[in-house]
Formats: structure tokens, sequence, C-alpha cells
């Protein structure tokens, strides 16, 4: 392909397999996977570097799978591009393996074993990579691993090892253990036999995992109906586990209590927040652990449902947060915020644009002041705004200009109203008469395949970016430079492969 | 019989900042509740009993208002219109014998569920402005009004299937996104609005809540559609709102100054306009229940219905 013809945008990082109302999945997986293609035949190294930037784990693993069914040496001389080491895709693949969270790592790999609609891929770079990213990890992190992904890790590790090594290492192959899997976990054995169902030697002392042990007690109290032993052991195991064994084995245990004590993920723990408590009691959540949107929403949800529990919390972790990310630094700069009712979003995705845009501007560092056009303060609150009325947004531009700053960000979905051709008229005048900043449109888009050429424009001078997440936002802008500065992009994401990953 | 302005009784009401789409202007209008009326989730419409007859049920122990021409397309029998507003009064059902059927060809009874709700475009409400004809208890009445309203859109056969023009892929994105231009505001209960700066309809609502449930039924269903409609046959000269001169030398606080001034005097436009608007009909259709009394009243060049609480206008519908 030419590079003339050649078109990309981010969009392919951020692909999430869901049917949209005019396309439905296998037309748009087929798309993705022609996107895919023809980047990967444009330049691999740029294929695998992007998968560095922020997107989905389904676009990460559909790419790693890509590049792990290629081999990346044929004839053993091709060269390496300058910074980056010869196996530097599989430490990209690793690196994005460990940044993602766990479920999500696991069925990525679980792509290489043919699931996820993926073609089945068994090669050494492949084996390696299971293995390591199963075993490589602490007792501690092993033993959670285990009890929380049994299923998955069976697959997993049967597919890597292949049935013959795996019969040999369960029957006491200790050297072929120790060649495969040891290398990166020597005490790992009692892992093996819990994932296979196997029993341990009775005559060889092992080191204990201690939840692989109380998940065995708890299923047996299961079976057994005893309640007591049941309630005793579920304490500090996974919710899912817990539930699991409680629902398949009618165990009357309340679920209030169940809220309480098995554990949640950090982010599980804020979605069940409400839950728990309707239920009747509280979780303990870490807000500082969140996302930022997470936190957004979180507090938007208890602005409009008026529950105050928690929600200083909440903005002391949005302040954490908004201090401590590693935020994009494009100079000083305004930003103006589009708060009119068409930012409330859908009813499947209530709030979306407007969340998005409160956590695009919380990603952005030197900013001078923060301008938001239309909206209300909600009545039960202290000046929290929340979406509403009509979108004069060029007084935002004026507002902005009025500040002395030379750059400015206006996050709109687009849709100017008050009245519409304002905007343009005002930011044509301005250029005009010599006044000297820049202007950036980001469109918080509600789907991730939105293409920067078919969102709303506010004017014709200047194109939008259409970010779905604010973890795209630096996405975005590199792939807007992708095919003009191909060399240039290519330097910064070896830059930031160095940074991240090192040699 | 004097102005509109003057029937109309705009007092407590405000108007809200103007918002523009091309050649449609929309001017909020603001204000408090005007009613004791039902909240419009109350309202449902149940079925058609008949051709021609269409069935609403009321749960609230206030009065409901059905809007004036609601249009109800199902997948499981014939699209109905209502040919003018309706009263449902409190915790109960009611049926409207003198309704339209939309859809000629089609056979089957609507049902509750499953279906899409819009309000007619305005030509075709025009159509219903003649009292015979709306008072007439005949399910073919609006067929030929259909037939020539779709007429050189070719959009399927010869025949009064008004869901040809709802249906159509591209027409459907086209009145979606023209929705999606205009925004409900804070407190806003209706809005004047005006293709090319001439006012085309009224609409006021007995409450915030009632403009929030059918204000895409009337700026997508109503008058986006006939806006479409008008540029598809070429009707309407294309255009935006002449926008004002900003002199080069302006000060960012001056072109603050300037534009706020214009967008003022856009919003104070439409109440000369509405007030060259004059009545040669005004007369009570029914009678009065429950403290509540509609009229039709007839302008100059369209008209509508106006129900009256306790002789204070709470609900108004009118294309122009």
């Amino acid at each position: 392909m030419s590079e003339k013809d050649f078109q990309i945008d981010s969009g392919m990082l951020q692909f999430v397999p869901k049917g949209a109302y005019y396309e439905d999945q296998n037309e748009q997986i087929k798309a993705i996977n022609d996107t895919w293609s023809a980047f990967f035949n444009y330049d691999r190294t740029l294929f695998c570097l992007t998968t560095l930037l922020n997107g989905t784990g389904f676009s990460k693993g559909a790419m790693s799978h890509m590049l792990l069914s290629n081999p990346q040496a044929v004839t053993g001389r091709e060269i390496v591009p300058a910074g980056l080491a010869f196996d530097y895709e599989s430490k990209v693949i690793m690196y994005n393996l460990i940044k993602e969270r766990t479920p999500r790592a696991l069925k990525n790999l679980l792509m290489l074993a043919g699931k996820e609609g993926k073609r089945r891929v068994n090669n050494s770079r492949t084996r390696h990579l299971i293995l390591e990213y199963v075993f490589n990890r602490d007792h501690h992190e092993l033993d959670n691993l285990a009890i929380n992904y049994k299923g998955k890790l069976k697959t997993l590790i049967r597919h890597a090892l292949g049935k013959q090594e795996l019969t040999k290492i369960l029957f006491g192959d200790h050297q072929l253990f120790m060649k495969r899997i040891g290398r990166y976990h020597p005490d790992a054995f009692p892992v093996m036999c819990y994932v296979f169902n196997r029993p341990l030697q009775k005559n060889v002392v092992y080191t204990r995992f201690a939840k692989i042990d109380q998940v065995q007690e708890l299923s047996k109290a299961a079976k057994a109906g005893d309640v007591d032993s049941f309630k005793k052991h579920m304490k500090g195991l996974p919710n899912l586990t817990v539930m699991g064994y409680r629902n398949t084995y009618k165990i009357p245990v309340e679920l209030s209590i169940v809220y309480e004590k098995a554990k949640m993920g950090s982010r599980q723990s804020l979605q069940m927040e409400s839950a728990a408590k309707k239920a009747g009691t509280k979780i303990k959540v870490n807000y500082k652990n969140q996302d930022i949107y997470d936190l957004w929403k979180a507090f938007y949800h208890k602005v409009t449902i008026g529950d105050q529990s928690n929600i200083k919390e909440v903005i002391e972790a949005i302040r954490f947060k908004m201090d401590s990310k590693k935020k994009i630094d494009i100079g000083e700069v305004v930003i103006v915020i589009d708060a009119s009712k068409s930012m409330q979003g859908s009813d499947t995705r209530p709030l979306h644009p407007f969340l998005t845009a409160l956590s695009i501007s919380s990603m952005i560092s030197n900013v001078k002041d923060v301008l938001y056009v239309g909206g209300k303060i909600h009545p039960q609150t202290d000046g929290v705004i929340i979406p509403s009325g009509a979108t004069d947004l060029w007084r935002g531009l004026v507002e902005a200009v009025l500040t002395g700053t030379k750059k400015i960000i206006v996050i709109s979905d687009g849709y100017e109203n008050s009245v519409k051709g304002l905007f343009d008229h005002v930011y044509k005048h301005f250029k005009k008469s010599g006044h000297d900043f820049e202007l950036m449109h980001i469109n918080p888009v509600m789907s991730a395949d939105a293409k920067s050429g078919t969102v709303r424009k506010l004017t014709e001078d200047v194109t939008p970016l259409p970010v779905s997440s604010h973890k795209y936002l630096e996405t975005e802008i590199i792939f807007n430079q992708m095919i003009e500065n191909r060399e240039i992009v290519k330097q910064l994401l070896i830059g930031k492969y160095k940074n991240l990953i090192g040699g | 019989m004097g102005s509109l302005f003057d029937i109309l009784d705009f007092a407590g009401i405000g108007l809200g900042r103007v918002q523009s789409d091309d050649e449609m202007t929309v001017i909020p209008l603001v204000g408090g509740d005007r009613g004791n009326i039902a909240r419009p989730s109350s309202l449902k419409f149940e079925r058609t009993t008949g051709y021609g007859s269409m069935q609403f049920s009321n749960e609230d122990d206030k009065p409901a208002i059905v809007p004036s021409n609601m249009m109800v397309r199902g997948t499981g029998g014939q699209d109905h219109a209502m040919s003018g507003c309706g009263i449902i009064l409190a915790k109960s059902t009611k049926s409207f014998n003198d309704a339209c059927c939309i859809e000629e060809t089609q056979g089957g009874m609507l049902s509750a569920e499953g279906n899409d709700e819009d309000i007619l475009p305005i030509e075709l409400r025009k159509t219903l402005l003649n009292y015979g004809k709306r008072t007439q208890k005949g399910y073919s009445k609006l067929w030929n009004d259909i037939k020539d309203w779709l007429r050189g859109m070719n959009l399927g056969r010869d025949s009064a299937h008004l869901r040809y023009f709802y249906d159509n892929k591209s027409i459907g994105q086209a009145l979606e996104d023209f929705a999606a231009s205009f925004e409900p505001i804070e407190n806003q209960i209706g809005a004047v609005i005006m293709f090319n700066g001439i006012p085309v309809g009224i609409e006021i609502m007995p409450s915030a809540d009632h403009w929030d449930a059918y204000w895409q039924h009337l700026l997508r269903g109503c008058y986006g559609a006939e806006l479409l409609r008008m540029k598809k046959l070429g009707k309407i000269t294309p255009s935006t709102l002449i926008l004002p001169d900003i002199p080069e030398d302006a000060s960012p606080a001056e072109v603050k100054e300037l534009l706020t001034e214009f967008s003022d005097h856009l919003r104070e436009e439409v109440i000369p306009a509405l007030e060259r608007i004059s009545v040669s009909d005004n007369r009570r259709i029914g009678s009065i229940t429950s403290g509540l009394e509609t009229r039709m009243v007839i302008t100059d060049s369209g008209g509508g219905d106006i129900i009256l609480q306790d002789s204070k206008p709470i609900y108004i519908s009118l294309v122009l």
C-alpha cells in the first residue's frame, strides 16, 4: 500500500467488539482487522510501539496476536531500529499484559489458545509469554491468581506446555518442571496441582499457598452444607468465588455478609458501592486507586441521587488524581467546557460526554483557567455544574481570548445552536484581527470508532479531535501526526519505550 | 378578532436565548407550570380500537392532555394520528373516534407497545384546521393530503404511507441530527419556531416536564420534518442567520457586547412578528369538562388548538 493511500486513525487502538446500530459485530471486526493488517504491513515497528499508548485491552490483545502470529525475524538479518532491543516486541507485549487488568490480560493470552475468536498460535515466543506472565510473580500474587482464574490458567498452561509435557510435569518430572515453570517460580508445583485438580504427593513437603488451601476448605464446607465453616473460610476470598459457591450449593448466607467479608477488586468495589448499600452494608472503597473518569462518574451519581456518604473522599481522590496523574503538557492553556444539555449523553451512557470532558481537563497540566459554557448549578449542591440549556460557545471563546492565553482547548460535542455559526464567526474575526492563539477542538464522542472527519466542527479551520475516553488523549494527539510525521512519531514512541521498558 | 399575541396570554412567560440551525430558529419560552395537569408520563397510548379510533389512558388523578395531531406508528397495525388535541380525565381511558389513518394499505390494530410517536408535520396539521374535516369520522380523510405531502420526494409507491418518510434511513438520520442541534433549556415550557425569520409555530406546554417529554416530537417530527421536505422540494431558500459584521479593530470585550446585543435583538424580534398575526376565528370544540375548554384558533395562514383551564390558556399548539 502506498503511503498516499494509507489512512489510519486511533480507533484501531480503541476497539471494543460491540455491534453498533448500523453495523453488526462481524462487519466491525472485519473492518478493524483490515485496519490492523494495513498498519502492520505499513510499518511493523510503529504497529508494535503504538500499543504502548492507551487503548482498549481487546485492541492490544488482537494486535499482539498479530505480532506473535508472524515471526519477528524471518531471515535473521532484519534491522531493529536504533534504541530498541532485539526482542522489543516480546518486551512490549509483556509490558502491556502486566499493565492490563488481570482478567483482560488473561483474555488476551487466551487469544493465543484460539479463544476470543482468534486463531491458535503456538511458538516459542507465545510459550514463554504465557508461562512468564502466569508464574513470574511473587508467592502471594500467584496464590491469588490461581484461586481467581483457575479455569483460564488451565487452558493457558495446557496450551503453552502441550499435553505431553503437561502430563510429565504433573506426574513428577521435576527437571522438566524446573525448565518450563520453575525458572519463574520454583515453588509453583502446588499451583499446578490445584489448577489441574491433582492431589499433592503425600511424602513430599511443599511450600503452602494459603488462599488455595482456604478455597479448598470453602469448597468442602459448601459441599457439606456447613454454614458456619463456610462463613469462616469465606473471609478475604474473592467476592465472585464466594458468590459462586454460595449460589451453586445454595448456602444460606446473606448477601450483606458476602459483600462485607469477601474481597472485591478496586474497581468492583466502586461499582458495587450502591448495591452493597441497598443490601444494608458498607464496603470499603479505596477511592484514590480509581480511574479519574470513574471518580467523576461516582461523584455525579452521588450528587444526582443525593447520596452524601463519602462524597468528600471522592472529591479528595479527584484532587489527588489531578495533582498526581502524569499529565500532558502543551504549554499554558485555557479550557472551555461545553456544559449544554446535549453533553448529557444518552440513556445508556448518561453524562458520558460531560464526564469525558471533565476527565480530559483533569489530564492536562498548566491550565490557566477552566470556563464552562451553559450548564446550571445542581440545586442541592454548592456549585456543582450539570449540563443544561443551549450552547453559546462563542462566549467561551471570547472569555478565553480575554485571558490573553496563547492556547485554547474547547471540549464540545460540536452542536452549537445559540446561534449556529457564531463560534466560527468570532474565531475568524480574532484570527483576522491578529489575535495570536491556537485552538484545539476536542470532541468527546460516544464511540471509539468516530473518525476525525465525521464529527461536528465548530469552525471550518480547525479539525476536531474525537476522543472517546480521557485515556486516549495522548494517543489521539500522536495518531493525528502519524502519517505526516512518521519518523518523528516513531522516535517519540521509541522514547516512550525506553522510558517505560528500558533497553 | 385582534392579534394572536393578545389571545395567547404570555403573562409569566419569558424568552430564552435564541437557538438556530440553518433555516430554523427556535426561541425558547420559559416559565412556571401553567395548570393543574397530569404528568406527561401518566398519559399512555393504549391501542387503536378500530380504523379511525385512538385510545389513550391517564393514570394520574389530574386530567391529561394529548398533544395536537400526535401520531403513533407501530409495526403491527395501521399507523394513526389525532385530528386535534385531546383531554383525558383523571384515572380514565378515552377513545377519539375522529382520528386519521396515516398508512393507507396496512391493516391491523396498534397496541400499546413498540410504537414510535411524533407530531404530524406542519402542512398536514394545517389541513386539519378545517372544522368539518377535523371533526369528521372517516379514517381515510387525510390520505389525499398525505399523498400530496409525499409527492416529489421519491420515497416509494404513490400511497398514503407517512412512514415512507419517517422510516427512510437517510431522512431518519437527518431528522435525528437536526433535533440534536436544539436543546431544551431550564424551565422551558414552549417555543416559537421560525423558518427564515418567519414564525411557523408556537408551542406552549403546561409544564417544563411536558416540554421535556414532547419537544423532540415537535422539533423533529413536526417542524424538522416539514423543513426537510421543503428543502427536498426546493420550497425554501437555503439560508442561515445573517451574522453581524464585527469591526476588525473590535476588542474581545467589544465583540462580546456586540454579539450579546445581536442575540437579544433576535429574541425581541419575535414579539412584533406575533403581534402582526391576526386571528379570524376562535371557537370552542366540544364541551367544558373539569374546567378544561378546548378552542380552535384560525389565523391568517394557519391555526391550532388552545386548551384553557379555568379560562387561562395552559396548552397552545399553533402552526402558522
